[in-house]
């Protein structure tokens, strides 16, 4: 078996709100092994973004709780650990890309100032040093004249070239862990599709593990190794790849999967879930997706359902008690 | 032109100036050069593209919301580009728009009711009593109650919003909808659910869309036509089944090849392009998509080439399909 690097353990995350406290992140489980792309789907609000800012240890101090549950980093427990510790952690042995390239670069300092950053924090590196592992890492995410781009500003480069950029800023102090929160949903495809290109390059060169976020199935098709299905702060569903779009054990995962326009028939009417996302604070104690889903009996009303799992594949469905186990197809 | 068609669209021009200081010579964005298409009654017309390739702005000149540089828009057999602002403003019951962000486009201070009255007053339709009818008809239509009336903005989800955009447009029974990226704010689950609406509305009210968009696979489902553009022109137009299955512009091709793949078992051959889109400040000479074209020629770099008919209503303007024969061949091989 291969190392596991990433664990997360029954995780669960409180906001405090005007009105009291929401708990968005209930009883998050999941692995990441290395090597491993692992896929985070789901809509939004869904707390995919919440738990990975919850790994980098990002979440907003005053207003958030880790109410249960550990993250484990290399079998070290980083839970709880606090702001300087993190500090050694962030942008060295884990980074993250975010979803705008447009406002995630500081619009008042130059490229090579805001890559020199990292170095300066975790490397010993003298400015020359720093200088041309700049300019080698830029290269490698295949940006053009990198001896100049290092003098511009964010404003002047394009949003394909910026999501480059934060890609090199991510990647310079080689991390183990790459988290990476819709890098391409801002994009345009086809500059989509070169993103995604270098990102497959890199983490096969680096090896690397990545948590990928978004909610474009298309993308997870392309990039992951495992899925994981969120839905309303839960874990509704992991399995490998091609077992999820092969055989959905959710119904959640299933209305994800044929709702796309490309599984159904030229202009026929689209397969589509009824209602939407409830709030957090609209969860009852029954299954959260109960008052969706098509398959829902009296036991998802009442009771929330625990995780199941056959094999490898785990579902929290009651569809898949061992003495239902109803096919879905 | 065929008399089927609702609207027609003849070297419509758009262009932007960009000062560059008191005594330089202005720069000249050209956002929409020379398009011309016609949408035939009932049918969904769409204009696919990047950012900044001029789709928007071609929908927004149909409507008159911004002025064109030059060219002919012709709706129901009338230049519109040419009426008085009074006539244009009551022509507009007919033609509607729906924006891409539900988050943006709806008066965060009206309620439900003022926004889906205010068209009614606006263009004097029906008594007042009778509007009241319709706007709840409308919200039932669209999947809404009358209990949301007189609820703000604010309380309602991304879905439910862009339903109330949508009803907004068709409150006044318009004949032309021009629908900006409609969806693409929405999740995927809620995406389906504004398409479906969108096909019922159509069936009902014997609609026609142009529907801009650069989420291909939804394009795919929902369109009669499409038109691709690149640059401010229209490199390709072509029935929808027609130009999935056989793409001819390189950009085209690229486009339709970089659509992720919906399992992942599907393999895919795949043509990533090189670099950006050029800056429309300062487009290539040529054919503005020799920078990026995989199969670029001298020709290309030089001459640019203009919308060619291929067959059966499909016309590109690519090189690789100019009536020169020895060129034939060669497009025959690469594509």
């Amino acid at each position: 078996m291969t190392e596991v690097l990433l664990e997360i353990k029954d995780l669960g995350i409180q906001f405090k709100t005007g009105e009291g406290a929401i708990q968005p992140i209930r009883g998050v489980n999941f692995t990441l092994k290395k090597g491993e792309t692992l896929g985070v789907v789901g809509e939004s609000g869904s707390g995919k973004s919440v738990t990975s800012l919850a790994v980098m240890g990002l979440l907003p101090e005053k207003k958030s709780k880790i109410v249960s549950g550990s993250i484990l980093f290399n079998n070290e427990d980083i839970t709880h650990l606090n702001e300087r510790q993190y500090r050694k952690l962030r942008g060295n042995e884990m980074s993250m890309i975010f979803q705008e390239p447009m406002t995630s670069l500081n619009p008042v300092f130059t490229i090579g100032e805001q890559l020199g950053e990292p170095l300066k924090q975790h490397k010993k590196m003298s400015k020359k040093e720093r200088k041309e592992a700049i300019i080698k890492i830029l290269k490698q995410v295949g940006i053009p004249r990198a001896e100049q781009i290092i003098n511009d500003y964010p404003h002047q480069l394009s949003g394909g070239m910026r999501q480059r950029v934060m890609i090199s800023l991510a990647l310079l102090c080689e991390p183990k862990l790459l988290i990476c929160d819709e890098p391409t949903t801002a994009l345009d495809v086809t500059i989509q599709a070169q993103i995604l290109e270098l990102m497959k390059q890199i983490k096969a060169e680096k090896n690397m593990s990545l948590l990928f976020i978004t909610h474009d199935l298309g993308v997870v098709a392309e990039m992951c190794d495992r899925v994981v299905v969120m839905y309303a702060g839960e874990i509704v569903e992991v399995a490998e790849i091609n077992e999820l779009f092969d055989n959905p054990l959710h119904p959640y995962t299933k209305g994800l999967i044929d709702s796309l326009p490309t599984n159904n028939a030229r202009k026929s009417k689209l397969y589509s879930i009824k209602g939407q996302v409830p709030k957090p604070d609209e969860i009852g104690k029954g299954c959260a997706f109960a008052n969706r889903c098509p398959y829902a009996f009296n036991k998802c009303v009442e009771s929330a359902p625990p995780t199941f799992s056959k094999g490898e594949h785990l579902s929290k469905c009651w569809l898949q008690e061992s003495d239902r186990q109803v096919n879905i197809q | 032109m065929t008399e089927s068609s609702l609207i027609e669209v003849k070297n419509l021009k758009k262009y932007y100036e960009i000062s560059q200081g008191l005594f330089k010579p202005k720069l000249v964005v050209k956002a929409v050069d020379d398009v011309s298409f016609s949408i035939k009654r009932g049918e969904t017309f769409a204009l696919v593209g990047e950012s900044g390739c001029g789709k928007s702005t071609t929908g927004k000149t149909l409507l008159r919301l911004t002025d064109a540089t030059s060219g002919e828009v012709r709706f129901k057999g009338e230049d519109i580009l040419s009426l008085p602002y009074e006539k244009m403003r009551s022509l507009r019951k007919e033609m509607q728009m729906v924006f891409q962000d539900p988050y943006a486009s709806l008066n965060p201070k009206m309620t439900i009711r003022q926004i889906l009255l205010e068209p009614l007053r606006v263009h004097k339709k029906y008594s007042p009593e009778e509007r009241m009818k319709k706007i709840v008809d409308i919200l039932e239509i669209v999947g809404l109650s009358r209990s949301h009336l007189d609820r703000h903005p604010n309380e309602f989800s991304g879905g439910q919003r862009q339903r109330i955009g949508i009803a907004r447009a068709v409150v006044l029974n318009p004949d032309f909808i021009i629908a900006d990226e409609p969806v693409s704010a929405l999740d995927v689950s809620v995406q389906s659910q504004v398409i479906n609406l969108m096909l019922e509305l159509q069936k009902e009210f014997g609609l026609t869309y142009l529907f801009i968009s650069h989420d291909l696979s939804v394009v795919e489902h929902m369109t009669d036509r499409v038109a691709v553009m690149y640059l401010g022109k229209i490199v390709e137009l072509a029935d929808t089944e027609e130009l999935f299955a056989n793409p001819k512009h390189p950009y085209t091709q690229a486009l339709i090849s970089a659509v992720p793949v919906s399992h992942p078992k599907d393999v895919k051959e795949r043509i990533v392009l090189k670099g950006d889109v050029p800056n429309p400040a300062n487009p290539p000479s040529g054919c503005t998509f020799h920078t990026r074209c995989p199969f670029v020629m001298d020709k290309c770099k030089s001459v640019e080439p203009s919308l060619t008919e291929i067959g059966n209503g499909h016309i590109t303007s690519c090189h690789l399909y100019s009536k020169n024969k020895e060129e034939n061949i060669n497009a025959i091989i690469y594509s």
